[in-house]
């Protein structure tokens, strides 16, 4: 803006500490890129973040029916809907029915190889059998009707109704394909293949379904048969682990949101019992929406952390603005400004410049999702609608602002008290000692607000109370750290050698690098460090090394009949291994000390228990992996009425504690138990463990089926488990055989894009702290080159100053080291034990290798301004100086 | 141009032919044109003349604080136009010692840190004790604590003297060493800068616009447009 334009009527109108402000922003944003990069970053991140979420929550909501595939779904485990039920279902519109269940598929090589060894070695088929675990594979079964899918497209290769692909030719079932178990079991089209009892030959492959994301987590490669075929394997028993569903298409004329709620209420009423899990299009998953909400709050944390530690480059900007202003203000002053008046101009100036960033940092994420969705839309599989959403984006800019006010505040209100007396004298501590209480106040104002804002924004409040908490104490740890360095370096005795001792005094002395150095970099580093330590402790735990005495397999859906064959027959094939089985059953909480499920308010961490049905069990013995830890477990032969062990986090999740009562819903009826006692579970075994274990009496004649575990007592090679999941597939084909090491990189696969999508976010805050540091590291500059210009008239050559350089930064580098690395390790340890519940391992090399390198980047960022401070000459800076 | 040689037969620093300009494309000015001058061990001799003669930019020649286009500078037996950066920095750290205008302490350090930096870094192992001394002897002894920012104007140019003398340079250049003080500090400086002078022997050139002070100098040399325009000794 020139002199001209600002001379205009227009700005005369505007109040004299706007214009003054303005006028002093002609010169440039020289100074304040840091300030600006700083909220941009942050605000980018949120903004990006919120907008990403609500995407994605808007293409849920958007496409719900497709996913859902229906208006409404029941869905039912271990049972099918009985005629009444499904009459009534079938009374709202369109249905279809869909059952869903895991099994064993094997190809003929399976059935040969099993024979050719019988053969060979009567009554030993065990050990040398499998040809590497590829003539069986677990499969997702889904058995379809012909009204599937009422809503989007099946895709299939060669392309066909249902009806068509699924028929049968004799005794031989048609089915449709994931390329993936073909792959794996070695099929082409027109290969055989069987399940439990039926015989199936590849007509199609599958492409797409329309209703996958609602599925879950998939162990195995889909396989889509129809229920006739279904019930020829055999695998449908009482007990068996089966979910049928039953979706409803309305018809036009009756599809309001007022319709679906009608029909759900109505189901409700009509059959109170049926423990079905009812969902609608626009409750397509809870739990996804649970874990994008989740997952949206812990990348919005991390960009509130980007827009913290930019808050050290937005103090550190607006200290040294206001430094080199000292003159300016000092003579504004001597002119008849107020202190409150030079406030409020710099705060006037502050703000403008937040904008900026602001704006900027709301355009890039408002951007991000575009480009994202333009770039990669295809290989997500997310229903993903970029749009621009107002809201996020307000919240991002107010995040922004609060940052920028919340961290400019202190400096400027220092700024109130700049004496006329600077233009006479130089300064021995710029911005030294406290503001006046008004800015004192106002910054704590601004901190809780931004604080309280954080809070009210955040899906999980304790999550965000926590982050908070560790913030504040993260900041006044490396603020004490950075005092304490510099208390230290004062003490220390005085080297002999000049150039520790100018290294040590530069650590110490008025306006030393070092507050703004440990914090940036401690926090950079800390952040750092805790990103690897979690990321390494999640893949420690889902893709690397599994427990000691982790078992190699969980046997699924062993019929009663059959458990003293199975024991015998794994004991046989497996003698020195650990055999572990209890029986199971599936089933909903209906209701907690009298209140409803659906009118119960759990704690978020315990919300997903009530949303489907949970694995529970009966035994008299306290399950092996678990510790009472309140109350008393019941006597061996207890048969009074009901009595349940709980969990003991769920169960405080949920409100209950010892008396209550719950009731779950098994197989239609609805069963109560009073808790006896809560049990801390030590999940990380991968044992056989469950949240509700009732007392024995509870379920009996109930058709249970068991489920095993088994554990090599070495942890069990390749060799030995794929002989004995092909020889448990083939003796027993009803049988599902779920091989951990399997089961463990499917749900490693989604942790690992969960992690890379933190990771992602992390890079922005280091480079956030990066930006601090090189922007301390520069702003300092200017009396570096002043201090290594006298230095060098008093005879220092280069290379002692370089070396006194390089000494203060390594010194200053490896000191916020040690605390960054204690810092981040300490938020790791907090967050995967409190927030992801798993066991802790602190991992040296990451934490080594984050130190080396926050000190590799403190030393270079530092030499870079050395060697440009030594490489100028003396004199046309000893002039105008 | 006038050879100044005086009395003395050893030259503390020789200057012939010596060029300078400063600048570039239009800007470039030819500051120091063609300067010849000799001036001997234990010499004091005051630079007079006009703003932008060329006073100041001879001194900092002088001191190897800034490098001629042509000629030579010998300066305590040392070819000053030979070293390179690092080791002109040495020369300067044993053998010159400057007084700037403004001072030129360094902000961070404490008026004895500053005084004891030169000699610190000519590895001189009593450093400090010798600082504390210098700082006595310029009256500074209680405020060696202090930084320049709590210092009055004469006491940092009291602190600066003494950082300039603390390493016994044989010689001392200083640039109009009162311009920034009052007249009583400014007189008392001096009585200190001749002080030290006298004591150690050490060569003194000064540049000063104050006719009375350059009067206490052996010679004084004039100069004009980069020129030296005559060399006088006061009577």
């Amino acid at each position: 803006m020139s002199d001209k334009a600002l001379a205009a009527p227009a700005l005369f109108r505007l109040p004299p500490s706007l214009r003054i402000a303005l006028r002093e922003l002609q010169g440039g944003l020289r100074g304040f890129y840091v300030f600006i990069a700083c909220i941009a970053l942050g605000v980018m991140t949120i903004a990006s973040v919120g907008s990403f979420a609500r995407g994605l929550a808007e293409g849920l909501a958007h496409e719900g029916r497709i996913i859902l595939g229906g208006d409404i779904s029941f869905s039912l485990i271990q049972r099918e809907a009985t005629p009444a039920e499904r009459a009534f279902v079938a009374n709202y519109g369109v249905t279809t029915a869909t059952a869903t269940l895991r099994a064993m598929a094997r190809s003929p090589e399976a059935q040969h190889s099993r024979n050719a060894a019988e053969k060979s070695s009567p009554g030993a088929t065990d050990g040398a059998v499998a040809p590497a675990g590829k003539t069986t594979a677990l499969v997702e079964i889904k058995a379809i009707d012909d009204a599937y899918p009422l809503y989007g497209p099946l895709v299939t290769e060669p392309a066909g109704s249902p009806a068509t692909l699924l028929a049968k030719h004799g005794d031989v079932f048609d089915a449709i394909v994931d390329p993936a178990m073909m792959a794996r079991l070695n099929l082409k089209l027109g290969s055989r293949f069987s399940i439990g009892a039926a015989q199936f030959e590849i007509r199609a492959m599958l492409t797409s379904e329309p209703d996958k994301i609602a599925g879950g987590i998939a162990f195995g490669p889909r396989l889509f048969i129809s229920q006739d075929a279904l019930r020829a394997t055999d695998l449908l028993q009482p007990g068996s682990l089966v979910r049928w569903t039953y979706r409803v298409r309305l018809p036009a004329s009756a599809g309001s949101e007022a319709a679906v709620q009608a029909a759900i209420d109505a189901s409700r009423k009509a059959f109170p019992s049926a423990g079905w899990e009812i969902r609608t299009r626009s409750n397509v998953s809870p739990q996804l929406e649970r874990s994008i909400e989740q997952f949206t709050q812990y990348l919005t944390l991390v960009g509130l952390t980007a827009l913290l530690v930019g808050g050290v480059g937005i103090a550190n900007s607006v200290k040294y603005y206001l430094d080199r202003k000292r003159d300016v203000i000092a003579t504004l002053k001597s002119m008849g400004a107020t202190g409150t008046r030079i406030f409020v101009i710099y705060f006037t100036e502050i703000l403008l410049l937040a904008l900026v960033g602001s704006v900027g940092g709301l355009l890039l994420g408002a951007a991000l999702p575009f480009a994202v969705s333009g770039a990669f839309g295809a290989i997500v599989p997310l229903p993903f609608v970029p749009a621009i959403f107002p809201g996020q984006l307000a919240l991002a800019l107010a995040y922004g602002m609060l940052t920028a006010i919340a961290f400019a505040l202190w400096p400027l209100g220092r700024a109130h008290d700049v004496p006329v007396s600077a233009l006479f004298r130089g300064e021995v501590a710029p911005g030294r000692g406290m503001p006046r209480r008004r800015y004192v106040v106002a910054t704590l104002g601004a901190i809780a607000a931004l604080a309280a804002f954080a809070v009210a924004a955040a899906y999980d409040r304790r999550i965000a109370l926590i982050f908070i908490a560790a913030a504040a104490a993260a900041f006044l740890l490396l603020h004490l750290v950075a005092k304490l360095l510099m208390v230290i370096a004062r003490r220390v005795p005085r080297p002999r050698s000049t150039i520790v001792r100018l290294a040590i005094s530069n650590i110490y002395r008025p306006g030393a690098l070092t507050p703004t150095v440990v914090l940036s970099l401690g926090l950079g580093l800390g952040l750092l460090v805790m990103v690897l330590e979690i990321d390494g402790n999640l893949r420690r735990q889902f893709v690397a090394a599994l427990p000691a005495r982790a078992p190699s397999f969980y046997f699924v859906d062993i019929q009663a009949a059959d458990v003293d064959r199975f024991d015998a027959f794994v004991h046989q094939r497996a003698p020195g291994a650990t055999l572990e089985r209890v029986p199971m059953l599936r089933g909903r909480i209906a209701s907690a000390h009298g209140v409803s499920a659906e009118d119960l308010k759990p704690r978020p961490d315990a919300v997903w228990v009530l949303q489907s049905d949970r694995g529970l069990t009966y035994t008299d013995q306290v399950p092996a992996g678990s510790r009472v830890v309140a109350g008393e477990w019941w006597s061996p032969n207890y048969s009074g009425p009901p009595l349940v062990s709980f969990d003991k986090r769920i169960a405080e999740g949920l409100g209950l504690k010892l008396g209550d009562n719950i009731t779950v819903n098994v197989l239609g009826r609805d069963i109560s138990a009073r808790i006896s006692n809560l049990r801390n579970i030590d999940w990380q075994s991968l044992g056989i463990n469950f949240i509700m274990v009732f007392s024995p009496a509870t379920f009996r004649g109930a058709p249970a089926m068991h489920l095993a575990t088994l554990t090599y007592s070495d942890g069990g090679t390749a060799a030995e488990e794929n002989a004995m999941l092909e020889a448990a597939a083939s003796a027993f084909p009803a049988i599902t055989v779920v091989r951990v090491k399997d089961a463990i990189e499917a749900v490693g696969g989604l942790v690992g894009k969960l992690v890379t999508g933190v990771r992602g976010a992390s890079v922005v805050t280091l480079l956030a702290a990066a930006l601090v540091l090189g922007g301390a590291l520069a702003a300092g500059h200017r009396h570096r080159v002043y201090d290594a210009v006298i230095l060098k008239t008093l005879g220092a050559s280069r290379r002692q100053l370089i070396a006194a350089y390089a000494l203060e930064y390594l010194l200053l580098g490896f000191a916020t080291a040690i605390f960054g690395v204690a810092v981040g390790s300490l938020g790791a340890w907090r967050v995967v034990i409190d927030i992801m519940t798993l066991r802790f391992e602190w991992l040296a090399a990451p934490a080594a290798g984050a130190a080396l390198c926050a000190l590799a980047v403190t030393l270079l960022c530092g030499l870079i301004g050395t060697f440009t401070a030594l490489g100028r000459k003396p004199a046309p800076l000893l002039r105008n100086l | 141009m006038n050879d100044t040689s005086g009395v003395y037969r050893v030259p503390a620093v020789a200057m012939s032919g010596v060029d300078l300009s400063l600048g570039r494309g239009p800007s470039r000015v030819h500051i120091l044109k063609s300067i010849d001058l000799t001036i001997g061990r234990g010499e004091a001799v005051g630079l007079v003349g006009p703003s932008g003669s060329g006073k100041s930019t001879l001194l900092m020649v002088m001191a190897g604080l800034e490098r001629a286009d042509a000629g030579s500078i010998m300066v305590a037996g040392e070819d000053v136009g030979r070293l390179d950066e690092d080791a002109l920095a040495r020369f300067r750290g044993r053998h010159v010692g400057i007084v700037f205008q403004s001072f030129h302490l360094i902000p961070t350090m404490t008026a004895l840190e500053n005084v004891a930096v030169p000699l610190e870094l000519a590895g001189i192992p009593e450093a400090f004790e010798r600082a504390e001394h210098e700082l006595a002897a310029v009256g500074l002894a209680d405020r060696r604590t202090h930084y320049p920012a709590e210092l009055s104007g004469g006491e940092q140019q009291r602190a600066a003297l003494a950082r300039a003398l603390a390493p016994h340079p044989a010689i001392l250049v200083a640039d109009e060493p009162t311009g920034n003080l009052d007249e009583e500090t400014g007189r008392h400086i001096i009585d200190l800068l001749f002080a030290g002078h006298i004591e150690h022997g050490t060569t003194l050139v000064l540049v000063t616009h104050d006719p009375s002070l350059a009067r206490r100098c052996d010679r004084v040399v004039r100069l004009r447009s980069g020129r030296i325009e005559e060399a006088l000794t006061p009577p």
